[in-house]
């Protein structure tokens, strides 16, 4: 027989015990009983021990909900019963300081351009700019762009997962981005508003994702047309609090590809989720896709909570109790902003140089806006297509120049005013609220047509 | 002391004063321990260095001020989707969801049983408390029948429903292999509670399966009672609900690994289906004999006459031609049996309006489609139609010709009722010269590379829907 070890007894520092008595009952010995003298650090009566009779059981240190609370003494020690830093140890978190493992960026070969939808262009953009966990949960009309991915993501060891519900789905984003990685999801309108107060996570905790949106008719269950009734949601209403994503607004199977690429880098670049706004026509609209030239294979940031021991220190978290360090937060969450509104407005201007007329249009209705403008232009009317391709930010920097010799706005939309509320936003903080603007709008899944817009901008001149 | 829980709490107001030392949780709480007690496993263990643990909403919300792992914060309910996708992150990473009755059981509960259901390995420790701590001592999921709360201020009754078994319900899914309830009231059962939560961890390290550990707990603040009457509480009142011990353990063999993730340029080409080789060309030039720089096409259909795929087809060959080509199909219900169209441009440069409200060419398949589209072709457009199903021409802008041709009946001949779509394709070439026979061969022979055996039916038919087309001419 291996000769017994003498077993430690219990110590305590005092003002860690919060007096809950858990370690009296747990005594066979009894040698723990309830003290009477209040901490003044906190207020609580912590119990005293009188361990004459006491074995080294253990059972009262089982019995201790406080980490610091009872502990096994050092044996043979001469320690000072209230230096923690002489009962505990030195010891701090052994954990690395979190390096980042850069991205590579792969050359691809010549590859000719593809005919794709644009939730297909979107998906093959997504696995060239590296992601390979896809989440979603299936709905008209964004659906081609999951089963895609089922189809494809297994030949690259990808994981798709279908979640319970759009709940679930942003949350398993929040999972994957929080892990450093690059994570997707296709939906729709009712499924988008599902997924905001997850969103609102993503940004407080700064993990990115992309989540792509083919928006359709609303309110409520509305139909499986074409809309973009959810660009007030996008640009204005990501779930509670302070929040903001770049939101961009393709309006070729092209665009699809190039701005899903580009939302994956900017969402890393600036920890933050991007949301691509899609119309119901865009996500099933089939055309040509020229592919880049590379692709990508992520690293992991400094920051991720990966699960392995490099980044050990590290958190994803949006709760932050104190206001100070809340108000910090934000402040910091607002120059993210600030520089994402320096940085990124994109629009597309054509024939804009000498116009006097301007439609205003994304997405889909912004293509029956360009044949509209061509039509106007061999009219003789000087009309041009400004064309956001980021909503928010709204790309008001290379509007303003244009006001010069424009002095009038035609907004062209699929929603009530979404578009023009943020036009008007924009303007309006940019001093330049004075100008005139008329509108063409429909709903319910029925998109502006050409002539219309033609009709449209020479009936209200 | 664990050296998984962090030496100082830095989190924790900064880890200033006694609270760099000390838990949030009150005198009496069964917190402390089960954290106590997982730190414990997570050490025994051995795989501190890749766990990542996720915090609830509910008092453990700051799980994350003690425990020196990876450290997620998920939203009310939904650790366990947050879990599930670190361990799809990182299939090494041993992932631990630490939830309480609120947030499992009520708020959460569609992603705790699709979580378990599923049953990827993570571990779940499920505190119950019978009560809603953070918020203030509101009804539970697990609070008692006749026990009062902040929001059952007269008892719990019928109405509000039974005391939620969550042990019981996860044992019942297919995905766990392990589900205990615990307790931490006196010694013997704290023992159990440690051995259990051990066990949770090491069946999730060794690739079994999703381990779930319930712990009944002690909130003697919102009970309104001392920590020492709240332990006998919870032995008297809600052992007896919430009987303790192994509710599943079933031996399974290791399961879980995912290959590392493919970033093979080859392997990209192949699996996006990409490739290099240029398609032959054999269009002249743009056919601006029908439209000067963009025409625009409706093909209209029942769901099965492959309106859609015909309008692909035709989209795909002017892509290769050189041209900007698009096509926007009718989606949803709509193409589940009932008519099915199909928008499609070609333009020399760029399509502007991919919609065809009016359109240069229609491609009919059916009676209705021919009532609705024929009339919204363009004077000096073209209409190629069905003429076995297609028995009347409705009136037609000035100098639209007609051309009939029985795709369906040379499609039977043929033995593939199918490619009647092809035989459209076939039609449509002979009636318009859009672009030579090749351009359209071309495409079809690729969109059947990988049903080869198709290739000569469908080749067939385009032949004979150009001969029958060239033999009846245009009505008009
Ligand atoms: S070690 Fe055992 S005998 Fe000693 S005080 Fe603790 S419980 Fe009592
Ligand atoms: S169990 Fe710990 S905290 Fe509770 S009274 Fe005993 S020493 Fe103090
Ligand atoms: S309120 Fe209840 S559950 Fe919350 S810390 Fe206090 S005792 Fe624990």
């Amino acid at each position: 027989m291996a000769p017994t070890k003498e077993r430690p007894k219990p110590f305590l520092i005092p003002k860690y015990c919060k007096g809950c008595g858990r370690c009296i009952e747990a005594c066979p010995q009894n040698c723990i009983m309830l003290g009477k003298d209040i901490q003044p650090e906190t207020g609580l009566t912590p119990v005293i021990l009188n361990l004459e009779k006491c074995t080294g059981c253990g059972m009262c240190i089982v019995a201790c909900p406080e980490p610091y609370g009872l502990a096994p003494s050092p044996l043979k020690a001469d320690y000072e019963l209230t230096d923690p830093a002489a009962m505990f140890g030195p010891r701090a978190s052994d954990a690395p300081e979190p390096k980042e493992i850069p991205d590579k960026t792969i050359p691809l070969p010549q590859l000719k351009p593809m005919v794709l939808k644009g939730t297909y262009a979107s998906t093959i953009g997504a696995l060239l700019a590296g992601c390979r966990h896809f989440f979603g949960y299936p709905i008209t009309p964004s659906t081609e762009g999951a089963e895609l991915m089922a189809k494809l993501l297994p030949d690259l060891n990808g994981v798709f997962m279908q979640a319970v519900s759009e709940v679930a789905t942003i949350n398993h984003m929040y999972g994957c981005g929080g892990a450093g990685l690059r994570s997707m999801t296709f939906t729709s309108s009712p499924g988008f508003s599902l997924m905001v107060e997850g969103i609102s996570y993503m940004i407080g905790s700064e993990v990115p994702g992309l989540i792509v949106n083919v928006m359709r008719g609303g309110p409520g269950l509305g139909n499986i047309g074409p809309e973009q009734a959810d660009i007030k949601l996008a640009c204005q209403g990501l779930g509670h609090g302070n929040t903001h994503c770049i939101v961009f607004t393709p309006s070729t199977p092209q665009e699809m590809l190039d701005l899903t690429m580009l939302a994956f880098d900017l969402g890393f670049k600036y920890r933050n989720p991007v949301i691509i706004l899609c119309d119901g026509y865009l996500g099933q609209m089939t055309g040509m896709v020229k592919l880049p030239d590379h692709m990508l294979q992520p690293g992991i940031p400094a920051w991720a909570v990966y699960g392995d021991n490099m980044h050990r220190r590290n958190l994803i978290n949006s709760i932050i109790l104190s206001e100070q360090d809340l108000e910090k937060h934000n402040e910091h969450l607002n120059q993210k902003y600030a520089t994402i509104e320096a940085n990124e407005q994109r629009a597309d201007l054509f024939h804009c140089e000498d116009a006097e007329v301007l439609v205003i249009a994304c997405n889909i209705p912004a293509r029956m806006s360009k044949g509209a403008v061509q039509v106007l232009r061999s009219q003789g009317v000087k009309a041009g297509l400004f064309r956001p391709i980021t909503l928010w930010p709204f790309p008001i920097k290379l509007l303003k120049p244009l006001l010069s010799h424009v002095n009038r706005l035609v907004v062209v939309e699929a929603s009530n005013c979404q578009l023009e509320n943020e036009l008007r936003l924009a303007l309006s903080h940019a001093g330049a609220g004075h100008v005139r603007i008329d509108h063409l709008q429909h709903y319910g899944g029925i998109l502006p047509q050409q002539q219309e817009i033609v009709d449209t901008v020479k009936t209200k001149a | 002391m664990s050296k998984v829980i962090y030496r100082k709490f830095e989190r924790h107001s900064h880890g200033e004063g006694i609270k760099g030392m000390s838990t949030h949780y009150c005198p009496g709480c069964g917190h402390g321990l089960a954290h106590k007690y997982l730190a414990n496993a997570i050490e025994e263990a051995g795989v501190q260095e890749r766990t990542v643990t996720v915090s609830p909403v509910g008092c453990s919300v700051f799980l994350f001020y003690y425990m020196d792992t990876g450290n997620t914060q998920a939203a009310h309910g939904r650790a366990p989707a947050v879990a599930v996708a670190h361990k799809l992150a990182n299939p090494n990473a041993v992932v631990v969801a630490y939830q309480g009755d609120g947030d499992l059981g009520s708020i959460g509960i569609a992603e705790i049983i699709s979580a378990a259901q599923q049953g990827i390995p993570i571990t779940v420790i499920f505190i119950n408390n019978a009560i809603y701590g953070m918020t203030g001592g509101q009804m539970a999921p697990t609070t008692l029948m006749a026990q009062k709360t902040s929001t059952s201020p007269h008892g719990r009754d019928r109405l509000m429903g039974e005391p939620m078994k969550i042990a019981e319900l996860m044992a019942q899914l297919d995905g766990t292999v392990y589900v205990e309830r615990v307790a931490l009231f006196n010694s013997k059962e704290r023992i159990k509670a440690q051995k259990a939560i051990s066990k949770a961890i090491r069946l999730q390290v060794e690739g079994k399966g999703f381990a779930f550990v319930e712990v009944l707990a002690e909130c003697p603040t919102h009970l309104h009672i001392s920590p020492r009457e709240t332990q006998k509480w919870v032995a008297e009142k809600m052992v007896p609900i919430f009987p303790l011990g192994v509710k599943k353990d079933v031996e399974k063999d290791p399961w879980f690994s995912l290959p590392a993730p493919n970033f093979d340029t080859q392997q990209m080409s192949k699996v996006i289906g990409a490739s290099s080789e240029a398609e032959p060309r054999y269009a002249k030039g743009f056919p601006s004999h029908i439209a000067a720089s963009d025409i625009a096409f409706k093909l209209a259909g029942s769901g099965g006459d492959g309106a859609q795929t015909a309008a692909l087809l035709l989209t795909y060959a002017a892509i290769v031609e050189g041209f900007d080509a698009t096509h926007i199909p009718s989606y949803g219900p709509e193409s589940r049996g009932g008519t099915s169209y199909a928008d499609v441009h070609i333009a020399k440069d760029e399509v502007l309006s991919p919609s065809a409200p009016s359109p240069h060419i229609l491609i009919a398949f059916n009676t209705p489609s021919m009532v609705k589209f024929a009339p919204q072709v363009v004077a000096g457009g073209t209409v190629v139609y069905d003429s076995g199903v297609i028995k009347e021409i409705p009136k037609l802008n000035a100098n639209v010709r007609a051309y009939g041709v029985p795709f369906t009946e040379i499609a039977l001949s043929l033995g593939k009722a199918v490619v009647k779509n092809i035989v459209a394709l076939g039609a449509l070439q002979a009636a318009t010269n859009l672009f030579p026979p090749e351009t359209f061969l071309n495409a079809v022979r690729i969109s059947l590379k990988e049903k080869c055996a198709m290739i000569p039916v469908n080749e067939e038919a385009f032949q004979r829907g150009v001969k029958s087309c060239q033999e009846t001419g245009a009505k008009k």
